[in-house]
């Protein structure tokens, strides 16, 4: 079985880290796209906290190395050479548009935890309909602020996403970001941070970019 | 939340977005992905415990802004 890391771009030498199951990391070339694989023993549905770590450790390690990368996401060991090669030459246009959009961007991930403020105090005594025009502004409330953190970071970056609809999460999003343009991100997101400080603000990268690396597909 | 809190809360969701991140994003190149339910829960069981965490750590901060202390 053979497992996939990820497609680069100008990678120098392969990075001095193990692979999945302790297996030595190799390199293939197909339709002109360089890719990342390693042997495994493992089926592609064999889910450990350690083959997902090893991954992810591998995928940064390449990050360093590359002139772009475009994450794979875990879950699939081809059979073998030949359905590597197949799945590659049938997704080899839409993985090239990827690496386009990708290329000199790094992600970063945002969470806005929990709720702005603590429910009004004597809400007990409000009649269902007044309790139902607090719940809307405070839910107006919610999503204005959220706006106003995302809104300046979606600007600056090449491609941004929104997630978590049912979540209690104020935000939760991710944004390519163009390597010029991460510290101006980060200023963005402290001013912030700052501005709101009953706020619990967890904004984590640089990432590869995993959440972006299908953007490729979309374009088709 | 106390300093160490936040950073143990902010650990925790980083892990909780790579494992997210190498699970559910990135691209698939073979068209099928087949994750076990089993394996897939293995790990999500983690994500859980990881998540309950986060949801205790919340709790000191919602009562310090109820008491009228948060700005």
């Amino acid at each position: 079985m053979i497992h996939l890391y990820g497609v680069v771009e100008e990678l120098e030498a392969l990075p001095p880290v193990d692979g999945v199951g302790a297996e030595p990391l190799e390199r293939r070339r197909i339709e002109g796209l360089e890719l990342v694989v390693s042997r495994t023993a493992l089926e592609g549905s064999d889910v450990t906290q350690a083959a997902v770590l090893s991954h992810a450790n591998v995928v940064e390690a390449l990050m360093a190395r590359s002139g772009a990368v475009l994450p794979a996401r875990f879950g699939h060991a081809f059979s073998d050479e030949h359905e590597l090669a197949a799945a590659v030459r049938t997704k080899a246009s839409a993985l090239a548009r990827g690496l386009t959009l990708v290329r000199g961007c790094v992600e970063f991930g945002l969470r806005v935890l929990g709720d702005d403020k603590a429910p009004e105090n004597g809400s007990r005594e409000l009649s269902g309909r007044d309790y139902m025009r607090a719940r809307l502004a405070e839910e107006q409330a919610r999503w204005r602020l959220a706006e106003e953190l995302h809104e300046p970071l979606a600007r600056l970056s090449r491609a941004s996403a929104r997630f978590g609809g049912a979540s209690s999460d104020l935000l939760q999003s991710a944004y390519l970001v163009p390597r010029q343009e991460v510290d101006v991100f980060g200023e963005h997101v402290r001013r912030f941070e700052a501005a709101h400080p009953h706020l619990t603000i967890v904004c984590t990268g640089p990432w590869p970019p995993y959440t972006f690396a299908a953007n490729g597909e979309e374009d088709a | 939340m106390s300093m160490s809190e936040q950073q143990t809360l902010k650990q925790q969701v980083t892990l909780l977005e790579l494992v997210d991140r190498v699970l559910n994003k990135g691209v698939v190149v073979s068209g099928d992905i087949t994750l076990s339910v089993a394996g897939v829960d293995l790990v999500y069981v983690g994500l859980r415990v990881l998540l309950s965490s986060v949801a205790t750590l919340e709790e000191p901060r919602e009562r310090i802004s109820a008491a009228g202390a948060a700005p």
